[in-house]
């Protein structure tokens, strides 16, 4: 979090996290293409020819002034591929809150878990605990015929009981309920902790 | 400045500190004949710019150049450097860009034309370094973040996600 006290601004880095495929782009998109456009800047995808994100996407979004504050929000999507490793670790640079965008289906449960692993080692090894790291999980693809049920992912992805939305990005749904939450648990956080 | 409070990691600029920083930009731009020079934190957030930006996206600028210099840092300690890189230099047909570490949470870039000779460029951009980064150690904010973050903060903010972020 950064705070201009001159200007008044206040700015936080959200990053979407998560396994190859399982929406964290079609997130972005989403609020790109809804948020008004004096709210929002150009979205920046670093991507293949496939449409795979190669190193982030990367999106600014504001709201209206509070009390004379500015705030604003970096959002930032992972590459999700496995090989990508090193690129998700520079991205979780100056992180203020995570999304985890879990892909819902039976099949990939394994890379879920993987990457949420991933996760937790790279923010440990920036002196943040799980436990206390302001972060929230979407479980995404609902819409797919294979989707595991929640009560059976929360039980394999959600031990830290962090807060947890049902969504279908392509169509929106859950997508901005989830980016609303984060950044209201990151300022929640930090007064919190005071 | 940087402290600590568990997930976040909060950095303030005092009004001193921000004053001082477009000082410094102001000279390094003028001395060094750059089009522009662009100051930011690790995390890409633009601190301060100077120069004529108006053609130039400073914001997904600096979100670039930092994930540029946050791979480049892991590329050394790769290869084995001890020490990050210190400095990442774009070369282009017109236009060249210079990076370089101001401490370890922050970050120049200047943009020049190609005519521009680079060793000026680097003399005046050591001197910048230096003053900037005494700016940020030693001009700390008084200001804490509940002065800014205070009590009807996260309710109020609450409502303008709401209006602002809606299907
Ligand atoms: N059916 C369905 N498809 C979705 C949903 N969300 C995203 N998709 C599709 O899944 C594919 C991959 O989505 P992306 O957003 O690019 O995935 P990503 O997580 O950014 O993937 P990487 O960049 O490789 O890490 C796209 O074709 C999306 O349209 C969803 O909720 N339901
Ligand atoms: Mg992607």
């Amino acid at each position: 979090m950064y705070i201009n006290w001159a200007l008044q601004q206040i700015n936080l880095k959200i990053v979407y996290y998560g396994p190859g495929v399982s929406g964290k782009t079609t997130n972005l998109l989403y609020i790109h293409s809804k948020v008004a456009p004096e709210l929002k800047g150009e979205l920046v995808s670093l991507q293949t020819q496939e449409d795979r994100t190669i190193f982030f996407d990367f999106l600014q979004l504001e709201v209206g002034k509070i009390k004379g504050k500015k705030p604003k929000f970096n959002l930032y999507t992972v590459p999700g591929q496995v090989y990508y490793a090193y690129s998700r670790k520079v991205i979780l640079n100056g992180v203020d809150g995570v999304v985890f965008v879990a892909d819902s289906q039976f099949d990939r449960l394994e890379a879920n878990l993987e990457t949420l692993n991933d996760l937790e080692n790279n923010l440990k090894q920036d002196g943040h605990k799980m436990d206390e790291f302001p972060w929230v999980i979407q479980y995404n693809k609902r819409d797919l015929p294979n989707v595991a049920p929640i009560p059976y992912l929360q039980l394999k992805l959600n031990k830290y009981n962090v807060p947890y939305f049902e969504a279908v990005a392509n169509k929106g749904i859950g997508v901005f309920e989830t980016l609303k939450a984060v950044i209201n648990l990151v300022v929640a956080n930090v007064r919190k902790k005071l | 400045m940087p402290k600590k409070i568990d997930g976040s990691k909060i950095t303030i600029l005092s009004s001193e500190q921000y004053e001082a920083v477009k000082k410094c930009l102001g000279e390094l731009y003028s001395k060094t004949k750059a089009n522009a020079v662009l100051f930011a934190d690790i995390a890409g957030q633009l601190i301060g710019e100077r120069g004529d930006t108006s053609h130039i996206n400073t914001t997904v600028l600096a979100a670039l150049a930092a994930a540029d210099f946050s791979a480049t840092a892991e590329m050394a300690k790769l290869v084995g450097e001890e020490a990050r890189f210190k400095l990442l230099f774009h070369e282009g047909e017109k236009n060249n860009v210079y990076l370089t570490n101001v401490g370890d949470e922050y970050f120049l870039i200047i943009i020049f034309q190609s005519n521009v000779a680079l060793g000026m460029v680097r003399v005046y951009t050591k001197k910048a370094v230096e003053a900037l980064d005494k700016i940020i150690k030693e001009g700390g904010s008084s200001k804490t973040v509940t002065d800014i973050i205070d009590d009807d903060f996260g309710e109020l903010l609450a409502n303008e996600l709401d209006s602002s972020f809606k299907e």
